[in-house]
């Protein structure tokens, strides 16, 4: 449920700003057609706050890019936990970005406070 | 005159802490019955001065905190053996927290300098960088030049190990020492130990020391005298202040069973940015406050994240830790102490 408010929500966006682009704004509504085309390659975005990663659990569709943002004023990781991906340190406003090509659950955690710890499921 | 104070704020799990009749006005209010009164702590952490001075004198391994040093009675600095403590410089760091982490760096070594008697050697538990960056590193070389000791010894925190896997630290500080730069050394009788426990660390753990590392110390243990004084540095707390921010270490109980022998050991570590003080059998525990920023008392906050103090509380609320040892009675303890009036 909580996804598909989310997906609505992100496709009522991108709608908004292609209008935008066109030189003329108009509060489309989102439409169901567009919305699925876009959840195919739709970019999903993670932050990093209050030493924790938010949302906690990710799901996404495979070939989906996951950007992580670190808005704490301390440095954190994205480390995956089976090594499959690694950011730099990332500095306050920095990020990290990891295209997830096949299936599976991803648990990763930041490796300089390894409580914090979340995972991407992808399908 | 020198007082203790504030051990009270060291109750909330329950355990055997310092608690001096003294400072009892600091728990008004324990709303969460965990023997912390979160405005009581916050009094405390106002204390906390810019470092630590430690002498060890009669057996009695004594901490000033160096936040009102014009009160310190100069016979209180004089020992068998002194050293300071700084900690958490986060050089680099330059947030609401704190933008001058350079300037309050320096007011630490300014402290240092105005010790009566010099103190023997300086000891970094770690967090020297914010991001480990060479320039970052030079600076606060170039700053401790400054500090009126003979010596420094380090140990990393995660920040300054986590860009590079701990090469620049190493390549700077990691003459003499083994694995990710662990090492030991006698002063004045005294063995000193500093462990490194920030590196390699596992989804959903805390500090961890590893098994290379264990081997070591049990190692370097051996053939000691069980009436050495030992001194154990490390960033992370070897002792559990609060896991569920991370503050504390996986494996630091067989380290600390390796030195169950000894009859008087000190722990000193840094990383929470605040003083705290556990007694525990024969061993005594500190953390010693930041030089650069404050993080807030466990569980006061939804994470441990820089605390914003007012502007002209900041620096009180930084520290360095001094110790003075002094050689005589059977056992060693620990007395923290500040300099307040």
């Amino acid at each position: 449920m909580k996804r598909a408010i989310r997906i609505v929500g992100m496709g009522f966006l991108l709608v908004a700003g292609f209008n935008q682009a066109a030189g003329t704004w108009r509060g489309t509504k989102a439409e169901p057609v567009l919305v699925a085309a876009q959840q195919q390659q739709m970019a999903t975005e993670v932050k990093i706050d209050n030493f924790s990663f938010s949302p906690a659990t990710l799901e996404i569709k495979a070939g989906s890019t996951v950007t992580w943002t670190n808005a704490d004023d301390i440095p954190h990781t994205v480390v995956s936990n089976d090594k499959v991906f690694k950011s730099k340190v990332l500095d306050t406003d920095q990020k990290f970005s990891f295209t997830f090509d096949k299936p599976g659950t991803y648990p990763y955690f930041c490796s300089l406070h390894p409580k914090m710890t979340a995972k991407v499921v992808v399908q | 005159m020198v007082q203790h104070t504030c051990s009270a704020a060291l109750l909330y799990e329950g355990k055997e802490f310092a608690m001096k009749n003294e400072t009892r006005d600091e728990i008004k209010f324990d709303h969460n019955g965990d023997g912390i009164d979160r405005r009581g702590f916050l009094k405390c952490m106002a204390w906390a001065g810019t470092g630590t001075l430690c002498v060890m004198k009669g057996g009695v391994l004594n901490s000033y905190s160096l936040s009102a040093l014009s009160k310190l009675d100069p016979a209180a600095a004089m020992g068998e053996l002194s050293f300071v403590q700084i900690s958490d410089s986060h050089m680099g760091f330059n947030k609401p927290a704190n933008p001058d982490v350079i300037g309050t760096l320096k007011a630490a070594i300014t402290k240092i300098n105005a010790l009566p008697g010099n103190p023997e050697f300086l000891l970094h538990t770690g967090d020297i960088t914010h991001l480990a960056k060479p320039e970052e590193f030079d600076n606060v070389q170039q700053i401790l030049k400054e500090a009126k000791v003979k010596e420094a010894f380090y140990v990393p925190g995660e920040h300054d190990v986590a860009s590079d896997e701990g090469k620049e630290y190493l390549e700077r500080y990691g003459k003499g020492t083994k694995g990710a730069g662990w090492h030991s050394f006698d002063k004045n009788g005294v063995h000193f130990i500093g462990l490194v426990n920030v590196v390699d660390l596992k989804a959903g753990g805390l500090g961890t020391l590893g098994h290379e590392q264990l081997e070591w110390l049990e190692d370097d243990l051996k053939g000691k005298k069980s009436s050495t004084p030992i001194v154990v540095f490390a960033h992370i707390p070897l002792w559990s202040v609060y896991p569920q921010w991370g503050w504390g270490t996986e494996d630091s109980a067989q380290a600390l069973s390796y030195l169950k022998k000894f009859g008087s050991v000190t722990v000193l570590n840094g990383h929470i940015h605040q003083t705290m003080q556990k007694i525990e059998g024969n061993v005594t525990f500190h953390t010693a406050a930041s030089t650069a920023f404050p993080q807030p008392a466990p569980g006061t906050a939804d994470s441990p994240g820089p605390m914003k103090v007012p502007a002209e509380q900041l620096r009180s609320a930084l520290g360095i830790t001094s110790v003075n040892f002094v050689r005589g009675q059977k056992a060693l303890a620990v007395v923290d102490s500040n300099l307040s009036e």
